[in-house]
């Protein structure tokens, strides 16, 4: 799915990355840990996270992810926002829990980074 | 659901208090950030995290959840485990990351708070 | 580009552009009923030379300057612009190639035409050679500077080959300030950007750079400060992170995974959770953890470049 589908699944909005809506997604994590995201979470992945501040930024940076959703209704400082305007991070907020925001994508399709390609629409 | 239907059909490992299983659960909660679950967590939920540190037992009794599933291969602490014999709270593992087992428990019909 | 292939690109840009992409799209239309003495005004407070004449919805013709001033010349009475307009129009698709303007410019020798969709017939804007003109010259800049940076990425990406020694060794510092946690991450950032326009693998990239950034978070973390420093080889990258201090009193224990000292604001921050130096450990494919209490910590990572993503288990 792309990353449209993601925002309105997730009822979210997007703070940052208008333009990159169109961006494909097929796998996510959620997860607060940075260490566990780098060590674990696939490039090109989403990031479901509960965290703002610049360094979960940072961490989709170096791992290569495609994109972040903040849950519970969180929307980080604006040295934030603009670190991920800077690396072409696409930034969402969703008013969601982790558990529910798992919940609908993993129904829609998304697979997490331990589970093979194996259902992908 | 009970927590020992979830246990089989998820194919769950029990690290503790494995005569405690019997108890309903009313939803789930997924986070590794304590302070999140002390604040957004309710009663009788089945918490999903990374976390491994002892602190966790004290959180889940503070709110009474049904139980902790640890994720991606984590396994409890000693002292974790000591402490969660102590206080009758059960601790899972599972290989799954959180967003494919929370996907799971969603399909099976475990919401989230709201 | 020599001169020679630069017309051949405009020739072959008549044949790209499509007319709607250079028209002017905010058309400024006159009724039919407008007299011939308000014109001058119009059109000079608009900045025209014309405009399509439209009875509601239907054009119905063109007027121009070059009309007013036949009408001046002819020292004629006034009257509604539908009598002194062009009502031979012709029209051009939004969805033709540039060249079909060109070539209706030259037939007919109007100043400007209107320009329609296909389907709706609707009037979509206007086209005077000027816009053509400035079309092209947007697009050969933008291919100008498109291949300028073309020139620039492949220039480093060979960089390696292009240097001719028996060894070629490039070196880059970063210095990591202590406790500023905001600005933690900017030397791994740095690196890995130097490392992608190297045109490195991505894999290889990848883990040197997650490989930094844990380390670097731990100097900001537990540390005053310190340096990294990368030793990039066609072969290998070899990174060396140091501080002057605390050090670390047990290093068989802070490889342990989930082991941690980290105090619990690092923790709400979703960092120090004990599985830093594994993660080093798991991109690296060697790694070397040395440490004197009171003195400082050193840390050396190295990445065969011909490694790809075999040591990495993601």
């Amino acid at each position: 799915m792309i990353l449209k589908d993601i925002q309105k699944i997730l009822e979210a909005e997007v703070i940052v990355g208008d333009d990159l809506l169109g961006e494909d997604i097929t796998i996510a994590c959620g997860c607060d840990l940075m260490s566990d995201v780098l060590s674990f979470v696939k490039p090109g992945a989403l990031l479901l996270t509960g965290l703002i501040n610049p360094q979960v930024v940072r961490t989709a940076e170096m791992a290569d992810l495609r994109a972040i959703c903040f849950v519970r209704g969180k929307r980080p400082a604006q040295e934030t926002i603009e670190l991920a305007q800077s690396k072409s991070i696409p930034l969402l907020t969703t008013p969601l829990l982790l558990f529910e925001s798992c919940g609908r994508l993993h129904r829609e399709g998304l697979s997490g980074c331990s589970e093979n390609k194996k259902k992908i629409k | 659901m009970k927590l020992t239907e979830l246990i089989q059909k998820l194919n769950l490992s029990v690290r503790s208090a494995k005569t405690h299983l019997d108890r309903e659960v009313t939803g789930g909660y997924a986070s590794d950030l304590l302070s999140d679950v002390l604040a957004n967590s309710e009663e009788g939920n089945l918490w999903i995290t990374l976390q491994i540190h002892q602190n966790i037992v004290g959180v889940a009794s503070m709110k009474d959840l049904a139980g902790i599933i640890l994720v991606n291969n984590r396994e409890p602490e000693p002292e974790t485990l000591e402490k969660a014999e102590l206080e009758k709270l059960p601790i899972m593992v599972t290989e799954m990351p959180t967003f494919e087992l929370v996907g799971k428990l969603y399909s099976l019909g475990i919401v989230g708070t709201k | 580009m020599t001169p020679d292939n630069k017309i051949s690109r405009i020739q072959e840009l008549v044949y790209e552009i499509r007319i709607g992409e250079v028209m002017q799209s905010d058309v400024i239309t006159i009724s039919p009923q407008t007299h011939m003495s308000e014109l001058r005004k119009i059109l000079r407070e608009k900045r025209i030379s014309g405009a399509p004449v439209m009875d509601g919805d239907e054009m119905v013709g063109i007027i121009s300057i070059e009309d007013f001033i036949k009408w001046l010349a002819d020292r004629e009475h006034d009257c509604p612009i539908s009598e002194k307009m062009s009502k031979d129009v012709q029209t051009l698709y939004a969805d033709e190639p540039l060249t079909q303007a060109v070539n209706k410019f030259e037939r007919f020798g109007f100043g400007r035409f209107a320009v329609i969709d296909r389907q709706s017939r609707r009037l979509l804007g206007i086209i005077t050679k000027g816009d053509i003109v400035e079309g092209l010259l947007k697009k050969l800049e933008i291919d100008h500077y498109k291949e300028e940076e073309e020139i620039y990425c492949r220039r480093v990406e060979h960089f390696f080959e292009d240097i001719l020694a028996d060894k070629v060794v490039l070196l880059f510092q970063y210095d990591v300030a202590g406790h500023d946690f905001k600005r933690a991450g900017e030397g791994a950032s740095r690196l890995k950007a130097s490392l992608k326009r190297l045109g490195l693998d991505p894999q290889i990239v990848r883990r040197v750079a997650i490989a930094t950034y844990e380390a670097e978070m731990n100097l900001v973390i537990y540390t005053d400060g310190g340096q990294i420093r990368a030793r990039v080889e066609p072969h290998e990258i070899f990174v060396k992170v140091a501080d002057s201090g605390p050090g670390i009193p047990d290093i068989q224990k802070v490889l342990q995974p989930g082991y941690s000292t980290a105090p619990e604001w690092v923790r709400n921050l979703g960092f120090g959770a004990g599985m830093g130096l594994n993660n080093i450990f798991k991109c690296a494919s060697k790694m070397e953890l040395k440490s004197v209490v009171g003195k400082g910590t050193q840390l050396y990572i190295r990445i065969d470049t011909k490694d790809g993503a075999m040591s990495e288990t993601n």
